[in-house]
């Protein structure tokens, strides 16, 4: 898929160069025939792709409604259903749907992107499979076997095929059962909302994660899944150290020694993929800084969990908030300047975002009080209007001096 | 290619159906034994398609089980458990380790009460009977006349001092009318401890129908025991109706 948006690029660039080589004299109009009779086959492949993401889209969309529409037929239809009818549907339509999938897309090959949405659509089924064989036998222990069966069994699958919508849903099941088997682990853990403790450990998932991507982006084989790996730890990391910017996070323990297992687990995870990426030959730009980074906000992470107490005076509290700010803006400035270095507009699309969200926090913090409410919102407007201007004018040419397109 | 991706399809039709087998494995293997139960929210039972459910043991008076070791939230549990005259299990004991030869369930402990209060109070009803009710929580005095809403296990859901004719009430509740006799206040540790039985899935509108029945206020829970204590239900019993 890559290769075929670079011949694509190629193809429009030769278009306008071949028109200015035609002013500058350097070719004739017959010759002009020529080479472009010659990359024909690519303008053709080209009008077949125009609406090849809205297809890709579309089926992706369609997976999911079907998913849940079936979810929902048979638990609209229980009684009506006998046992063996839901289990019929449930295997009949996970097995089609992968057999399908995979018949479209490698044996048959005509239709690529609907053959890789339907097999998605098939790990979906199974993922509601587990559900519903857990409902229909009444299998209530331990619910969060439950999403990390499904995690596990995607998994494997996900790397074989080198599907990044596979992985992602790996890694969201997976995400989602550590936050449910470690609410049973954490003793001061007396209802959902009491999720501070999971602010960290989400963190440092979030680290990990990163970490395991930037691994997988020196393996050739696995570079092309690298990114729902980076994707997720990137905003997982930055998402929870935004939460730690705010005062109101930290009036509680923001971990537990309870936690103890699944800090060690992810803190193994993080070790064991940066020595692997101390082997790989290639290393990308700034790679030391990238992962000493992550090492540092880790073990700040690790030292608030376990050693920082949840009720302090406001003091001390004013003193934690204004390190965890610079610390988080520092980290802003670091991904922005990452992504420059290394040419990686997630970086930068994602450090932007946090920037804006850091701003209007702060503002808010700043000046609530101190503006009548009309003004406050009337400059807070006009500094975003100013601003995203500012920085939407930025963040192209920042782009466009990588002269690669922005996948959207 | 085509071999690796069906191994890789097989392996989770395999686990799919290794849910199914190892059910019908504890189900055949295990002990079947008959708990008394009701609805978390007696008001309203099903709320969307489950139904939460609240044991006799989900609630553990340590001191009335003469039960002197302490428990932390979020520890194993083993509740050992004996057949009453109702043909339903109820707790005898509970301890920290496994016991030998009898019968007993595992759970884990949600909730520690240490300073918990048990108020029993004597209630002269109009008919010259007396009845003993259990409370948690209790403002009334001696000689006042007061109406008791009352649980499907008579224990006090609240109290008021309006009139209510005897015998009124929901599907879930009832109402007892009488002069308060004799107040006693113990202090007790209690626990709060589920066992992985507290959900029961019907479908949608079946909830309806079971709520609105009068029977719902006796309802039983058949489960089947995995020698380590842990519990699986097999069925709901509401009357001469069973849901498997």
């Amino acid at each position: 898929m890559a290769k075929d948006k670079e011949d694509l690029r190629f193809n429009k660039r030769l278009n306008q160069e071949i028109e200015r080589w035609l002013i500058e004299g350097i070719i004739e109009p017959a010759q002009k025939q020529n080479i472009l009779a010659r990359y024909k086959l690519l303008e053709e492949a080209e009008q077949k792709a125009g609406p090849g993401k809205l297809v890709t889209t579309l089926s992706l969309l369609s997976s999911i409604l079907i998913g849940a529409g079936l979810l929902l037929f048979i638990a609209s239809n229980w009684s009506a259903i006998p046992k063996w009818g839901k289990l019929s549907i449930i295997f009949g339509s996970m097995v089609a749907s992968y057999g399908l999938g995979f018949y479209m897309r490698y044996e048959k090959g005509n239709y690529p992107r609907v053959g890789a949405s339907l097999i998605l659509l098939g790990s979906l089924i199974f993922g509601t499979g587990i559900f519903l064989i857990a409902q229909i036998y009444h299998i209530s222990v331990h619910y969060p076997h439950g999403p990390l069966l499904w995690g596990l069994a995607v998994l494997p699958l996900a790397y074989f095929l080198g599907y990044k919508s596979l992985l992602s849903l790996a890694i969201l099941d997976l995400l989602i059962w550590m936050g449910m088997e470690s609410s049973f682990w954490v003793s001061a853990f007396t209802n959902l909302l009491n999720f501070y403790p999971l602010i960290t450990l989400y963190l440092m998932a979030g680290i990990a994660l990163w970490s395991i991507g930037l691994t997988h982006m020196g393996i050739e084989r696995w570079r092309k899944i690298s990114g729902p790996y980076v994707g997720f730890g990137v905003v997982l990391t930055f998402l929870p150290s935004y939460l730690l910017t705010f005062n109101f996070f930290w009036s509680e323990w923001l971990g537990s020694i309870d936690l103890l297992i699944f800090y060690l687990g992810i803190g193994g995870l993080f070790l064991i993929s940066t020595i692997l990426r101390l082997f790989l030959r290639e290393k990308e730009k700034g790679w030391t800084l990238e992962t000493l980074s992550l090492f540092f906000v880790l073990l700040i992470a690790l030292f608030v969990a376990l050693f920082l107490p949840g009720r302090v005076s406001q003091i001390l509290r004013e003193r934690y908030l204004l390190i965890a700010n610079i610390l988080f803006a520092l980290g802003v400035i670091g991904l922005i300047v990452l992504g420059y270095i290394r040419r990686y507009p997630s970086y930068i699309n994602i450090g932007l975002l946090f920037f804006v969200l850091d701003l209007v926090a702060r503002y808010f913090d700043f000046f609530w009080k101190l503006l009548p409410r009309s003004l406050f919102f009337i400059i807070g407007g006009l500094i975003l209007l100013l601003g995203g201007v500012m920085l939407e004018r930025k963040r192209r040419k920042v782009l466009a001096s990588f002269n690669i397109e922005e996948l959207d | 290619m085509r071999g690796k991706f069906i191994v890789l399809i097989l392996i989770q039709v395999l686990l799919l159906t290794g849910m199914i087998i190892y059910r019908q494995y504890w189900v055949h293997t295990g002990q079947r034994i008959i708990l008394v139960t009701e609805p978390v929210d007696p008001r309203d039972i099903f709320r969307g398609d489950y139904v939460r459910l609240s044991y006799e043991i989900s609630r553990l008076d340590l001191n009335k089980l003469g039960v002197k070791e302490r428990f932390k939230r979020g520890e194993k549990i083993y509740v050992h458990l004996e057949k009453d005259d109702r043909g339903t299990f109820s707790a005898s004991s509970a301890t920290k380790v496994q016991p030998a030869g009898k019968t007993f369930i595992q759970g884990r402990v949600s909730n520690v009460s240490a300073n918990a209060q048990r108020y029993t109070i004597h209630l002269l009803d109009d008919f010259g009977n007396i009845h003993v009710l259990e409370a948690r929580w209790f403002h009334g005095k001696k000689g006042e006349r007061l109406t008791f809403a009352l649980d499907a296990r008579n224990r006090v859901l609240n109290y008021s001092k309006e009139e209510k004719s005897p015998g009124s009430g929901n599907a879930t509740n009832r109402w007892i009318t009488g002069t308060v006799g004799e107040i006693k206040v113990e202090k007790v540790t209690q626990l709060n401890v589920e066992y992985g039985i507290e959900s029961y899935f019907v479908e949608e509108g079946k909830g309806r129908q079971i709520e609105a029945s009068r029977e719902s206020r006796n309802l039983r829970v058949e489960v089947s025991l995995r020698k380590d204590g842990q519990g699986m239900i097999t069925a709901l019993v509401m009357g001469k109706t069973v849901f498997r």
